[in-house]
């Protein structure tokens, strides 16, 4: 995939479609594209990875290890979405284990570039607040989910 | 001698005698109810909007609104899809095919189906709030071509509480698109996980500029699915909700249901969202 | 639909019935068949009952209200109506507290489902004031409208007859004024008293109060009383002193349901359902079950209901409104703001019943106040 396909990708994907061009311009730069087969591990809980991903196509799970429960599904994710944000935050250890649920690619990013870029005070600026909306948004759709809103609708036997 | 109409328009207290035809369980604590009326000259000339609620009596135990999720048209019998869950629902559940209730209704406003007319419709639902959309569903795929794109975004608990599985199959094949979403995942599911919102943020092949939005469900994720679609672009007065209070004698009589300037079993069920949205927000209103 | 009340302009001239001939005016309504409910003393106050005999009346007392408190007393004079107005309000004859509304009855096949047909006959109210009739007025559109009609509601209120009376005083509790429905009655009567120191100032409303009227023993007024009819009607607008400041008062309380002063009241508020029941437009009400023991009759059964009581809300994700401050709000704002939306007309006639009826003392007038001062 070339520069100009990658920069046309990356300004349509929902994370960061509303990055100036220039800050796209240097994401096109170091990203690249990586593909899974269905049922593919992208990453394991625990493990180190040093790329941010975004979803392009296909669907990843979200699983963390829970003794006894074994993997327990968290989320699922999507063309648009951000993945393994723990590279850039989290010093690159991983808080949950990625697999693709369908043949998937992502535009893989190294955060090393990324927290470089972010020395410059506009791209740093414009990219922590995409992050930082996406950190609320997923953040809102885990308190959503804590609440167990569908929890009345399960049988239960009362009187 | 006054016509049936004009006895129930003059008492609205009067049931019309219904019989369960037939019972479809449906995911586990809910079942639809296939309803007849005795009469079958009333059976032959009831009719609702998409949308609409019925009052349903079982005398000595009490009433219970319900929606209705299909019309005669679909299997000949007026069907509502219900969850044992209070005194009057759990009492229907005991209750034989054949045995027989009382039936007042429809009441309130339903589904704007004339405004998805050339749009693209995004029916949103949570658990059980798919019943009461499944008759828009119907009117909406019996003629495609008056609409533009029609996507159903279902969420539920988990999958095996995931509402009619053999007729989403058969509506995608009518040209629907669907996704669900359940909130906690078994080991064999391989589908979505998460809550219904991020499909909103997720969602492709909708024109935003030309899109209207049914949504129902529990109140928190009804709350958070518009706020994903004015996130989207979807303006405020095309997004539409069912509410749930106590509907209690169905005709604004009985005070039970008022919910700010609404009451909803006249005004709603059904209300466009900016009419109702400050209202939602504000706790124990 | 309630009798069209007919214009000022094109009733008959004010008459006058001597105080002795009250009791004609009750033996004619009791003869046209109306079943007279009017004001009585019981257990310490006024209220509204059955009349048949004038000397029933509360002549010659008076009441004394406050916030949280009602005693009466006695007048230096014999009036028949010197006193405001008590803890019963005609609500209860047209929306009655308990009625059976369908019955249900077992057969071989199923259920015969009917509905119960209202038996009362026609009642005549004798001495509402204009509070009353705006709050008759309010409750017509509640339960008469276009849609769907109670029907026992609807049934009554056409047959019911009102003989008005023209207040010649104010308690402090009363702000009819604010609410522009008081102190004079203006409209919605058959008939209307105005009680003057020796007779009463007949006026007639409507053709069917013409034609009641027309049995009776009535002379002209004369100048003079119209003038002390004009005093005694001025001498209440001169005693009505509380206030409640209803401009923009939608906005006000609808922009204000998160204002600190809901956990304030809600201190002092009991939610005993007291407001509600002396309320004379609150309609609030629920429906039980009522059978025998073989389950084979049943009766549904209305009762008043009211916001207050917890349960009121029950949904069955629970009860939405829990606390006493979300029922107080609930309360404040559907009569005061939300009834705009829903009847275009305030819920409040600005009778006073819920302040003097209050256990705590609880003034709607001075809730409204505060938040208004202090805009949340």
């Amino acid at each position: 995939m070339d520069r100009t396909d990658l920069l046309q990708e990356l300004a349509a994907l929902r994370f960061t479609a509303s990055l100036p061009a220039a800050a796209l311009e240097r994401l096109a730069a170091v990203a690249t594209v990586a593909r899974y087969a269905a049922g593919a591990r992208i990453f394991r809980e625990g493990s180190t990875n040093d790329r941010l991903m975004i979803i392009r196509r296909g669907r990843v799970a979200l699983d963390m290890c829970v003794p006894g429960r074994g993997e327990v599904r968290i989320l699922s994710l999507a063309a648009g979405d951000l993945l393994a944000w723990s590279a850039l935050l989290g010093a690159g250890r991983m808080t949950a284990t990625a697999t693709a649920l369908e043949e998937t690619e992502v535009l893989a990013i190294p955060a090393a570039e990324i927290a470089t870029a972010c020395r410059d005070p506009d791209f740093g600026y414009a990219w922590m607040q995409r992050l930082a909306a996406a950190l609320a948004e997923r953040l809102l759709a885990t308190r959503l989910q804590l609440l167990d809103l569908f929890a009345d609708a399960e049988p239960v036997a009362r009187d | 001698m006054k016509t049936a109409a004009a006895a129930i328009a003059d008492n609205p207290w009067l049931a019309q005698r219904a019989r369960i035809a037939r019972v479809t369980p449906e995911v586990p604590g809910v079942a639809t109810y296939h309803l007849r009326l005795v009469d079958a000259q009333r059976h032959a000339q009831y009719a609702f909007q998409p949308g609409q609620f019925n009052m349903l009596y079982l005398p000595g135990v009490g009433e219970v609104a319900i929606s209705l999720s299909a019309g005669a048209e679909q299997q000949g019998t007026w069907d509502h899809t219900i969850r044992a869950a209070g005194s009057v629902t759990r009492a229907l559940a005991q209750l034989p095919v054949g045995a027989e209730l009382g039936l007042r209704g429809p009441y309130g406003a339903g589904w704007p189906l004339t405004e998805c007319a050339g749009r693209d419709v995004i029916v949103v639902a949570g658990g059980l709030g798919l019943a009461p959309l499944r008759p828009a569903i119907h009117a909406l795929l019996a003629e495609p071509k008056r609409w533009g794109r029609i996507h159903l975004l279902l969420g539920a608990r988990t999958a095996d509480s995931l509402l009619y599985p053999g007729e989403r199959s058969a509506w995608e094949r009518s040209g629907l698109a669907a996704q669900t979403t359940v909130d906690r995942a078994t080991p064999d599911w391989t589908g979505n996980v998460g809550v219904v919102p991020l499909l909103v943020d997720r969602l492709a092949g909708f024109d935003p500029a030309r899109a209207i939005m049914f949504i129902c469900g529990p109140e928190v994720m009804m709350r958070y699915t518009i706020r994903s679609a004015l996130k989207r672009g979807i303006a405020a007065e095309r997004i539409w909700l069912s509410l749930e209070r106590n509907m209690q004698c169905a005709v604004g009589l009985c005070g039970h249901c008022q919910f700010g300037p609404a009451f909803i079993c006249q005004d709603g069920p059904v209300l466009r969202s900016d009419r109702i949205a400050p209202f939602l927000d504000v706790e124990g209103l | 639909m309630p009798p069209a009340d007919s214009a000022a302009s094109s009733r008959l001239p004010p008459q006058l019935l001597a105080k002795e001939d009250l009791q004609a005016l009750l033996d004619a309504l009791r003869r046209a068949g109306y079943r007279v409910v009017g004001p009585r003393l019981s257990q310490g106050a006024i209220v509204i009952d059955e009349l048949t005999d004038i000397a029933e009346l509360p002549r010659g007392w008076t009441d004394e209200q406050v916030a949280g408190q009602y005693r009466l007393q006695r007048r230096p004079d014999e009036a028949y109506f010197g006193y405001n107005v008590g803890p019963h309000s005609w609500k209860q004859f047209l929306f009655p507290p308990q009625a059976t509304v369908a019955a249900a009855e077992r057969t071989a096949e199923g259920w015969e489902l009917r509905t119960v047909d209202d038996q009362q006959p026609p009642y005549a109210f004798l001495g509402a004031r204009a509070c009353d009739l705006a709050a008759i007025a309010v409750q017509d559109r509640t339960f008469i409208h276009a849609q769907y009609a109670d029907p026992i509601y609807r049934r009554r209120r056409a047959e019911a007859f009102i003989v008005a009376v023209d207040c010649g005083q104010a308690a402090s509790t009363c702000f009819c004024a604010s609410m522009n429905t008081g102190p004079a009655c203006r409209q919605g009567f058959d008939l209307l008293l105005t009680e003057l120191a020796g007779a009463f100032l007949f006026e007639v409303g409507t053709p069917r109060g013409a034609a009641l009227a027309a049995g009776l023993p009535l002379r002209p007024a004369d100048e003079a009383a119209l003038a002390e009819a004009a005093a005694v009607r001025q001498q209440a607008v001169a005693q009505v002193s509380k206030q409640l400041d209803t401009t923009d008062i939608r906005q006000v309380l609808l922009g204000s349901l998160e204002h600190p002063r809901w956990s304030q009241v809600a201190e002092r508020c009991l939610s005993c359902t007291n407001c509600t029941m002396v309320c004379p437009t609150c309609f609030c009400s629920s429906v039980r079950e009522v059978g025998d023991l073989s389950g084979e009759h049943v009766e549904r059964q209305r009762e008043w209901d009211s916001c207050f009581n917890v349960d009121f809300s029950y949904l069955s994700g629970g009860i939405v409104r829990n606390q006493i401050r979300a029922r107080y709000r609930q309360w404040l704002t559907h009569k005061l703001a939300s009834w705009i939306d829903q009847f275009d007309v305030s819920g409040c006639v600005g009778c006073g019943r819920c302040i003097t009826w209050c256990p705590v003392g609880i003034d709607l007038t001075e809730e409204v106040a505060a938040i208004r001062e202090e805009p949340a």
